[in-house]
């Protein structure tokens, strides 16, 4: 297991938290063995003097047993949360790696669970290992040898006992872990109608299905019990029957203990010595069995911890290069499909070169691979065939924070981060001044908005920015780009949310203020695009035309197509 | 011993790290007693449950009391006394098959236990859920605008979780455990009251230490967690921000800022190890400590004569009992207190007013004319911001209203208003003449079929969600209805078509597909009323020029509210009505509005003239 190398660092703490564990473990392996002496040689002769001294080392070892106790809880806090911090910095710097895809494919939810739940639950394990289970074997082991020691005979109580009661809990667990997996997926299910009927509360409403919903989530629910109530009854029968195992482990130390007595070879305290150490011995067993859940449940967390570590990031840095022809961006025979996807690729064959300063649209149906054309420029993906270049270099020669370093991305769905509006905007660049993120501001025209915030610029964004308004997100998304002061800009579909005379003002005073920038435009309508110096129209992965408005117009179906789709009869030209 | 804590008790759900869960979570309920008695009340359902259980519980106690009694018989029968030198070997035979069958009651009453509480939990907790599940399909659409989904969400998983464990394991644990604590207070009494001094001392240490501990243990509990929660955060905004994380090559200051977050969870850790690791061996130490007093004490008092050596045997065994079940009920007592609260949040849920089923003046979905009127409507969703005032419409029968303005001019407002999700401040809203809240509210919306810009599906497949509106649809008219939203083309396409399932409310499915399947359920539901809430903005242009075509053959004889931003979807209007500051600015059809030159006239000419204004 790779992730064992994670406590190599910390293997002092880790080795010396077992060796203080085992001094913890003999002192409480001691007492009732010098009971068994204060018993025997104190009170059934009568002798005070035996008394009296054997509690003093009582206490003493006890004292010594509890430092022993907490010396290793601690040593064991160093190892394992040192093990944690190590291993969570090493998967999060590992996310911080992957590809979209990747990180898609993993989801937010699990990444999140992975990095906390996950390595908790390792990291509890590590801790759990270091001293529990170190404990509950030196029982285990101690207690057997200390009972031998009392008297041989009672091994055979042992050699009998034990094994009823491995097998008892191995075949209780057998039977539960998989209906633990069924009842996981219940609940899943109960919860999904719950949540369906919360965010989509208006459509049950307004198709009057309350009824019905009702009747799914009885369903549902029903389910849940059941699967629920079969293990709970399961699980039900473990405890009784390790007591009646372990019991009659107790009667049969008293029987025997009681011959032995008899036949004088032992003594009335080494019997009740006897009962303690069986108690125990068997106690041990069930918290090992536990253990042995919690074991399986954390090797689940450390198996998908190492499908991050294992995952190689699909786009690597290049060697570092430096373009001169600043601000262009040409595609060359470039074709590109999803790994996982299959049939006709995204694009295909695209052919394409955009000068520096720009203003470039790109239009077609949804899925004709607008936003996967521009996702390439940055790499986040990489072509399958043919070359992308940025400043005359191709993509793949550059560092990867150069190449990014040189273009703004305005994206579909705005990104917001918790922090103030100000410190949004700045994102891009730390150092920026005050002046400098309202001057971006009111190009991208979040400024009447963000000024009527009750702190303005330093208001801050909660949740993701789920108090403000699609359109809002936008604009600041839209500022915090144009602050970037990229060579080229690119706006993936990012005003689809603004009303038409607000994204119409927008595009002016971004045109105003962005002379040089080469920009590129994803849009839907036609109208936001038609005054770019060129429109390239995508269709089924392929450009079918690229040439201004007026051009395209007269020469290219498909654009005519769309234009007659958004304008009819022609509008007002 | 130490309590050494089972790592997630089978049946628990949060697994390792759990009691420290409970430490946190400790709230007080705001109103104890009135909550408990609901939460009770929901017990008192199965009553002869709980009344088994009970009386199960009752014998457990009474048998682990009787087994350390048992114990120090035996024990005393191979002790040599007085009056006998060797092992009175047929009362020690007879003493431990009685012991057995106590031993074997025992673990009998436990099985039961385990079951007649599984069963009275389960019980419980489904009646608790339906009756939640139905408030909640009951409250109006304010309600749930108005909380957090993630709150809602919680109150019916993590809330109802925890009521569940909660009669399943700790009101078992609080029960037994005041019955063992008084119990063998008694016993432990008549053995010998001196002895009993001894061990009560220790166990008010035991009492004492364990509740100071706790209390700086939660200090760096709490702060374990917090770190955590800023973890979880920063990670969750990373991934789900990755793109712009990427594109602006913040992955270093994200990784510096997690390495920072992870280095201070690590110190918190160990504090917090710490102090909880001391716990264990402290509360080992005065148990231990008891044990020596008990056994010196113990021994002198026999050496007295006042006491048997089976006395002293029994006596350690009953001062670990006594002790156990204090530490279990403080425990539980946290555990309990954290169920309350969670029962006070679900039982708020229940008690909001639901919504109201509306007037019981006779009208019949099927017979609705379509004539929708409104009549000087004021109304504002918080009431310092007035969204609509004095808003007057008249919508004849079949007509085809388009409704513009700026976002937040209060379109959509008017869909809340005329599907009842909100009610009007004042004013009147007349379908067919009759005031709409005069009329009931299931048939006011079985005669309106609404498609909203967020799209809702619900996991099944997709035939059972084009039939969400009409499930008595046949299979030919399920599939008719596809074929005119334009659904068709791409169901056909999937590996399953109709029978496709759906995965996570749809998210299989790009954004237009799942708009497309929400129009053909309402193309199968046909209503009288139909309402399109920005229903095609996230659909491309050319799939809209398909949809458009299959929405005028849907709007045929259908009174249509259609509320868009893309002019171009509305052109055909009968009439559009422009909504600006909760009035109607202008309506007219597209041609007298253009000649008018107002504020249609304005957003026609940003719209298609585009930068040139």
């Amino acid at each position: 297991m790779k992730l064992r190398s994670y406590l190599k660092p910390y293997l002092l703490f880790a080795l010396l938290t077992p060796l203080t564990m085992i001094g913890e473990v003999a002192v409480d392996l001691l007492q009732p063995k010098l009971l068994s002496q204060i018993v025997d040689d104190g009170v059934l002769p009568q002798n005070m003097d035996v008394i009296i001294p054997t509690g003093v080392i009582m206490l003493l070892t006890i004292i010594a047993g509890g430092c022993f106790g907490v010396g290793s809880s601690a040593f064991s806090g160093m190892a394992s949360q040192g093990f944690a911090r190590d291993l969570r910095n090493d998967v999060f710097r590992k996310v911080m790696r992957l590809s979209f895809q990747q990180t898609d494919k993993f989801t937010t939810g699990s990444l999140v669970t992975r990095l906390t739940a996950d390595i908790t639950a390792i990291q509890q394990l590590v801790d759990f290992s270091l001293r529990m289970l170190v404990r509950n074997l030196m029982f285990l082991i101690g207690g057997v040898f200390m009972m031998m020691q009392l008297n041989v005979r009672f091994g055979i109580v042992i050699a009998i006992s034990l094994p009823i009661e491995v097998l008892i809990v191995v075949f209780v667990m057998k039977f539960a872990n998989p209906l633990y997996g069924i009842v996981a997926g219940r609940l899943d299910g109960v919860n999904s109608v719950m949540q369906e009927n919360v965010t989509g509360a208006r459509v049950v409403k307004a198709y009057v299905r309350e009824e019905h919903e009702t009747k799914r989530f009885d369903k549902a629910n029903g389910d849940l019990m059941t699967a629920n109530l079969k293990v709970m009854r399961l699980v039900a029968l473990l405890q009784p029957l390790l007591m009646i195992a372990m019991n009659a482990a107790v009667i049969a130390v008293i029987y025997i203990g009681g011959l032995q007595v008899e036949a004088s070879e032992m003594k009335v305290g080494e019997v009740m010595a006897a009962v303690t150490y069986v108690t125990q011995i068997l106690h041990g067993i069930m918290m090992l069995s536990m253990m042995f859940q919690s074991i399986s449940r954390a090797s689940a967390s450390a198996k998908r911890l190492r499908e991050v570590l294992d995952t190689e990031p699909a786009v690597a840095d290049g060697e570092g290069a430096n373009g001169t022809e600043k601000g262009t961006v040409e595609f060359r025979g470039v074709s590109f499909r999803y790994p996982s996807s299959v049939g006709r690729p995204v694009l295909d064959g695209i052919d394409l070169k955009i000068k520096s300063g720009e203003n470039l649209a790109i239009l077609g149906a949804t899925g004709s691979g607008k936003s996967s054309l521009v996702n390439l420029i940055p790499r986040f993906y990489d072509a399958v065939e043919g070359e992308v270049l940025v400043d005359g270099e191709n993509v793949r020669s550059y560092k990867l924070d150069e190449l990014r370093q040189r273009i703004g991305i305005v994206l579909q769905k705005s990104e917001l981060f918790s922090a103030t509006v100000a410190e949004n905007i700045s994102w891009g660049d730390k150092n920026a001044s005050r002046e400098d993120i309202e001057t971006a501001a009111a190009i991208a025209r979040a400024d009447e908005f963000i000024d009527r915030m009750p702190d303005g610029y330093d208001t801050r964004i909660a949740e993701k920015g789920a108090s403000l308004s699609g359109g809002q997100k936008q604009r600041l998304s839209i500022a915090r780009a144009v602050l970037k002061k990229p060579e080229i800009l690119i706006f993936d579909d990012s005003t689809s949310a603004l009303d038409l005379r607000t994204e119409a003002d927008l595009r002016k005073r971004l045109r105003e203020s962005l002379a040089g920038t080469t920009v590129i435009t994803i849009a839907q309508r036609i109208a936001s695009v038609r005054d770019c110096d060129r429109i390239a129209v995508l269709d089924h992965g392929r450009i079918v035309g690229c040439a201004p408005h007026d051009e395209l117009m007269k020469s290219c179906e498909v654009y005519q197509d769309i234009y007659r789709s958004q304008v009819k009869e022609g509008g007002e030209g | 011993m130490p309590p050494m804590m089972p790592p997630g008790a089978p049946g628990s759900k949060g697994g390792p790290g759990n009691r420290h869960a409970a430490l946190l979570t400790r709230e007080k309920p705001k109103n104890i007693k009135g909550s408990l008695g609901k939460l009770l009340k929901y017990i008192g359902r199965s009553k002869y449950l709980f009344f088994t259980l009970l009386a199960v519980m009752l014998l457990i106690t009474v048998l682990g009391l009787l087994a350390p009694m048992i114990q120090q018989i035996a024990i005393d029968c191979i002790t040599p006394s007085e009056e006998r030198s060797g092992v009175d070997k047929e009362k020690l035979i007879r003493t431990l098959i009685l012991l057995a069958a106590v031993y074997g009651g025992s673990a009998l009453m436990s099985y039961l236990q385990g079951r007649l509480s599984a069963k009275l939990s389960q019980v419980t907790v489904r009646t608790m859920r339906r009756d939640l599940f139905e408030s909640l399909v009951h409250l109006p659409i304010r309600y749930i605008d108005n909380h957090s989904h993630g709150d809602l969400m919680s109150r019916m998983t993590n809330d109802v979780e925890n009521i569940s464990t909660t009669i399943s394991q700790s009101i078992g644990s609080l029960i037994s455990g005041v019955l063992t604590v008084i119990g063998t207070f008694v016993i432990m009494l008549t053995y010998s009251p001196l002895l009993t001094l001894i061990s009560l001392s220790t166990i008010i240490l035991t009492i004492i230490v364990s509740s100071k501990m706790t209390k700086y243990m939660k200090k760096y509990f709490v702060e374990q967690q917090v770190i955590l929660g800023r973890i979880n955060g920063h990670v969750e905004e990373t991934v789900t921000g990755y793109r712009t994380v990427v594109a602006y090559s913040k992955e270093q200051d994200s990784i510096d800022a997690f390495r920072g977050m992870s280095d201070e969870l690590r110190r918190t850790g160990i504090k917090a190890q710490i102090f909880g690791g001391m716990m264990g061996p402290l509360m080992n130490c005065i148990s231990n400590f008891g044990f020596v007093l008990i056994a010196a004490f113990g021994g002198w008092f026999s050496i007295q004569g006042w006491i048997t050596v089976g006395t002293i045997q029994a006596f350690i065994l009953y001062s670990k009992q006594f002790s156990r079940p204090i530490n279990e009920i403080a425990n539980q007592y946290a555990n309990i207190q954290t169920a309350i609260a969670g029962a006070e949040r679900i039982f708020e849920v229940m008690e909001a007013e639901p919504e109201p089923g509306g007037g019981d003046k006779p009208f019949s979905a099927d017979e609705v004319r379509g004539d929708i009127r409104f009549e000087g409507i004021d109304f504002g969703y918080v009431p310092e911001k007035q969204v609509l005032k004095g808003l007057d419409l008249w919508v004849k029968q079949g007509q085809k209203i388009a409704i513009v303005g700026a976002t937040g001019s209060g379109k959509t407002t008017i869909v809340n208003l005329l599907t009842r999700f909100y009610d009007v401040d004042s004013g009147v809203i007349t379908v067919d003449g009759t005031d709409i809240t005069q009329i009931p509210m299931s048939e006011l919306r079985r005669a309106i079929a609404i498609v909203l810009q967020d799209t809702v599906l619900f996991s099944g497949t997709i035939g059972e969600n084009i039939r969400y509106g009409n499930s008595d649809a046949t299979e030919e008219q399920m599939k008719a209805a596809a074929a005119k939203a334009y659904a068709d083309e791409f169901i056909e396409r999937l590996p399953d078509k109709y029978d496709t399932v759906l995965s996570e409310g749809g998210s299989n499915l790009s954004q237009g597909q799942r708009q497309l399947l929400s129009i053909a359920r309402a193309v199968l539901a046909d209503p009288k009323i139909l309402i399109l809430d920005e229903a095609t903005s996230s659909v491309d242009t050319r799939t809209e020029m398909h949809i458009q075509s299959a929405m005028v053959a849907l709007m045929k004889n259908r009174t249509s509210l259609i509320i868009a931003h893309r002019l171009s979807t509305i052109r055909d209007a009968d009439k559009i009505v422009v909504i600006d500051h909760g009035r109607v600015a202008e309506a007219g059809s597209h041609e007298e509005l253009i000649a008018l030159r107002g504020s249609y006239y304005e957003l026609y000419r940003t719209q298609f003239a585009g930068n040139r204004t």
